[in-house]
């Protein structure tokens, strides 16, 4: 009995002197990204960039790589617009950039048109890069993100911003998207998914490349305005063209509310 | 002698299970090259790569994508699901890696016994088989439990998993039936498959035994690997679109298949070395010491054996990991999960420590380890340092005076030692020592008495202090002095000088040992503290298997299967250290517990209760005795 | 019996001299043929090539 007592007395202490090492070293706690999303209406260009910084240190990642270590160009200790146009000006550059902005874009969405000596992966003789594609899981910054990004890349030293402030329409959420995008929930977000609006008028919108379609219900019935979505080429109003796109990845939840939503609009304001 | 059909009947038959033995390694090896060799073409442009292009396959749009649960779609039975899912799956882990392992060994052991036509080994080979017997069942209990855990809690995770993977889970299944039914015949049939003919059919039931319990292994490795680096799906929806062999060939399936089966064996080699230990401490004579003494020693040799090649076969899944995802990779070493592997180099070093320790106070069983004694101090002082380096981080979170008083966010002596080049001199000179330690307890019982001995020791030498400075030389002037490409190179240097070592100190050895002339060895007479250093073992090796499993699991962050289908419940976080030490320390409580139970009943097995006494104190005799 | 002792010391120094000659050369060449097989060719004094 003894013996089970100091093997099993040995046996616990040992156990909890790891655990003590456990607690003794530093805490930290890793969350999950949060939809967060951005009210780009309020946004300057001060809250624009810090925005950027916060996504370079966070769900970018961008400095898991990016630091003095050497795995990727220290962007923080260069110059970044003035490396920019030496990267530019590079006898091996063959990307489509012509200036910084355009470059820094290109560097996120397509690392491998151009890497830097001495980074490339390895045995590809520089001409991969182990960087991954930012707009692309995991990381998958949006465009508003990715130009924050860039914005702060070009402001951290003193230079110019080129990055235009974005504007209301268009995408507004900055955090997690999923890959598959989301149906919209109503008739006005299908209208505003799918560029009604350009070619058709429709709620507040005029357009004449299209018909009318503020009382299309006065033309055509439900079955018909369905037709018309999914087979555009089918009916052909007078005098118009067939220039009418087709919509493959509208949901049939969203075919049906559009077609629900324009089989009541008479022309009558409610 | 008549030299009739029965006889060269009888002298064929002898080779036929040798033959059949042979055919199954070959087949088994022709296997396992194949897989590691196949390329799965497509599988190369399906895999979830970094410069994979992002539209989706115009076929893909008729097939069905990853589910995407939201935070209320997940079960919710009051606890934290992830937790009772870790609980479980590491307790099926742990007697899983145990189960598996000790076939391997016993048959080896069975083996040497064979040749040697000493029963001491094959005595040895069935008491450990009936350990794992017993393990086993506590194996299927938790995989059970694990399966129906994780239907319950992650119903959407499983329909997607099922949906990749399909018939191969039954296919699973039915292996364990196959796996019984081996088990049971192999240790049931001991006795009476003993001798001649009969004893290599149960050889080879045991390599078939070891066959499928490998073949499990690899089956349930795919689906771990699968949820870090999905292959065989579409990029953007997670479509399955490949065949299940493309599935189950990712980049990382092979990496871990090596890594967890010599893991198991060593870890398997540990446990029953704790085994024998206990039953050495509570031993009521000296034969039955010197018995358990030597059993004890064999597993350890096992143990010690399997865990050096271990931090290759890590290395190269680390590897694996990188050239997959630098970002998995980095989050790993250089990321939020950094300071886990701080904890590992102090659970290594622990292991390393135990081992080299028993076998220093063991090697006083032979008289001519005097001539040794005086290595062992010089190994110690390296032992220590290289778990110093090794335990140092790059840098840690400073606060501003802290910054100030240093002159910048790293401290300029020891931060460089944070860093792989300096960890991987440490650990690469670890190893080294503990083989020489290994090395010279085997000589400790021998005097040498070939002619070319002084060649033979002066070229050992020399290998031992080439090897060990060309790993300094390689990690100081490549890991500081060049570019990173070099750098990360120049680990392969430093592997290939260790395992040149462990090489030709075995050859040569072998080779110097011809003719030798044996010493006495008094097994049993070894102090009681060795035996301690042999339940330090399994300890450390269990806590470390919950700590690696945990890093492999979290490195997933917030993603069920890595960029393919989110993890959205309430457990998506990365834990704190605390936590994950906490819940280590459960499951090797637990596991302890669980253990403590097998030593029991395989103790309880082979006891027998006395009949009971008559008025005239005889033993009551049944009446058809008489 | 002086003779010997220096022959026998002699013959120790020159079977380390041996050793140590065939280990240097071993392992120099194992650094040239592995970093070679990573693409990542050494000079004569093991320096980057690249």
């Amino acid at each position: 009995m003894t013996v089970l007592m100091k093997t099993l007395g040995f046996s616990v202490l040992l156990i909890l002197t790891f655990a003590g090492v456990t607690y003794v070293l530093p805490q930290m706690e890793g969350a999950a990204p949060e939809e967060e999303v951005v009210n780009v209406g309020e946004l300057t260009m001060e809250t624009f960039i810090v925005m950027g910084e916060q996504l370079y240190q966070g769900k970018g990642t961008c400095a898991l790589c990016h630091n003095e270590l050497g795995r990727a160009p220290d962007l923080l200790a260069l110059n970044v617009t003035s490396t920019s146009l030496e990267r530019l000006a590079d006898p091996r550059y063959q990307g489509d950039a012509s200036d910084v902005e355009a470059y820094l874009r290109e560097s996120m969405l397509q690392p491998s048109n151009f890497v830097v000596a001495g980074f490339g992966t390895k045995g590809s003789n520089d001409t991969e890069s182990p960087m991954p594609a930012i707009d692309k899981p995991p990381v998958q910054l949006s465009a508003l993100a990715i130009d924050a990004i860039i914005a702060y890349l070009q402001d951290k030293d003193g230079n110019p911003v080129t990055v235009p402030l974005p504007v209301e329409a268009g995408d507004s959420e900055v955090e997690v998207e999923p890959a598959v995008p989301a149906p919209a929930q109503s008739p006005e977000a299908v209208l505003a998914k799918f560029g009604c609006v350009a070619c058709h008028s429709v709620l507040e919108s005029v357009a004449t490349l299209g018909p009318n379609l503020k009382d299309i219900a006065n033309r055509q019935e439900a079955d018909q305005i369905r037709d018309s979505i999914v087979d555009p080429g089918a009916v052909v109003g007078e005098g118009y063209l067939v220039v009418m796109p087709e919509f493959p990845n509208m949901t049939i939840a969203e075919l049906e509310m559009i077609v629900e939503f324009l089989a009541m609009q008479t022309g009558e304001k409610s | 002698m008549i030299m009739d059909s029965r006889y060269w009947l009888q002298r064929s038959c002898r080779h036929v299970p040798l033959v059949l033995m042979i055919a199954i390694i070959g087949l088994c090896s022709a296997g396992f090259l194949s897989t590691a060799l196949a390329q799965a073409p497509e599988a190369e442009q399906l895999n979830i790569t970094v410069e994979a292009e992002g539209v989706a396959d115009e076929s893909s749009a008729t097939l069905l994508p990853a589910p995407t649960p939201q935070r209320s779609d997940y079960p919710n039975i009051g606890a934290s699901s992830r937790n009772i899912v870790w609980v479980i799956a590491q307790m099926h882990l742990f007697f899983g890696a145990l189960v598996l392992a000790v076939p391997i060994f016993v048959l080896v052991i069975e083996l040497i016994g064979f040749k040697t036509a000493d029963d001491r080994y094959d005595d040895m080979a069935h008491e450990f088989m009936k350990v794992s017997l017993t393990a086993y069942a506590i194996t299927a209990l938790f995989g059970g439990t694990l399966a129906l855990s994780l239907f319950l809690l992650y119903p959407d995770l499983m329909t997607y998993l099922m949906r990749a993977f399909g018939s191969q889970v039954l296919v699973y299944a039915g292996l364990f039936f196959l796996e019984s039914m081996l088990l049971y015949i192999y240790y049931y049939g001991w006795n009476a498959l003993r001798y001649g003919n009969r004893k290599w059919l149960h050889l080879t039931l045991g390599l078939l035994l070891n066959a499928v319990g490998t073949t499990l292994l690899f089956v349930a490795n795919s689906w771990t690997t699968f949820m870090m680096a999905p292959s065989g799906v579409d990029p953007v929806s997670g479509a399955i679109i490949g065949s299940i062999w493309e599935v189950m060939k990712g980049p990382l399936w092979n990496p871990l298949n090596l890594h967890r089966f010599i893991a198991n064996v060593a870890f398997g080699g540990a446990v029953v070395g704790a085994y024998a230990a206990f039953k050495f401490l509570s031993a009521k004579n000296p034969e039955e010491k010197a018995h358990y003494d030597w059993m004890g020693y064999s597993s350890n040799f096992i143990s010690i054996l399997a865990f050096l090649p271990l931090p290759f076969a890590g290395y190269w899944l680390m590897a694996e990991i990188y050239a997959y995802s630098q970002q998995m990779g980095i989050l790993a070493m250089g990321g939020i999960l950094a300071w886990l592997f701080v904890v590992q180099a102090v659970l290594i070093c622990t292991i390393l420590l135990a081992g080299n320790f028993y076998l220093w106070t063991g090697m006083a069983r032979s008289e001519g380890s005097e001539r040794y004694r005086w290595a062992i101090k010089y190994i110690a002082t390296v032992l220590i340092l290289g778990f110093l380096v090794w335990v140092t981080p790059h840098n840690v979170i400073y606060t501003a005076s802290e910054i100030t008083r240093l002159g910048g966010g790293n401290h300029p002596v020891l931060s460089p030692l944070g860093i792989m080049p300096a960890k991987n001199i440490a650990v690469f000179l670890m190893l080294i020592m503990t083989f020489l330690s290994f090395q010279l307890y085997r000589r400790a019982d021998k005097v040498i008495t070939v002619s070319w001995q002084d060649w033979g020791n002066a070229l050992m030498a020399c290998i031992y202090i080439v090897a060990i400075a060309n790993i300094i030389f390689a990690g100081i002037y490549y890991g500081y002095f060049t570019n990173t490409v070099y750098k990360v190179g120049s680990s392969v240097i430093q592997v290939m000088s260790t395992v040149v070592v462990i090489v030709s100190g075995v050859v040569i050895d072998t080779l110097m040992f011809k003719g030798a002339k044996n010493l006495h060895v008094s097994w049993g007479k070894v102090s009681n503290r060795s035996q301690y250093a042999l339940f330090a073992l399994p300890i450390t090796f269990t806590w470390l298997m919950a700590l690696m499993g945990y890093v492999r699991s979290s490195v997933r962050t917030h993603w069920h299967v890595y960029t393919v289908m989110q993890d959205n419940s309430p457990d998506n976080f990365i834990p704190t250290l605390q936590t994950v030490g906490n819940m280590v320390t459960l499951v090797t409580l637990l596991f302890l517990a669980f253990l403590l139970f097998i030593f029991w009943i395989a103790n309880l097995s082979g006891t027998r209760q006395l009949p009971p006494l008559t008025a005239d104190r005889n033993p009551v005799i049944a009446e058809s005795a008489t | 019996m002086g003779v010997k002792v220096r022959m026998e010391k002699s013959h120790r120094v020159l079977i380390w001299v041996v050793a140590l000659s065939i280990s240097l050369a071993a392992f120099y060449l194992m650094d040239q043929f592995v970093m070679s097989m990573q693409g990542l060719p050494l000079g004569w004094d093991l320096s980057p090539a690249q």
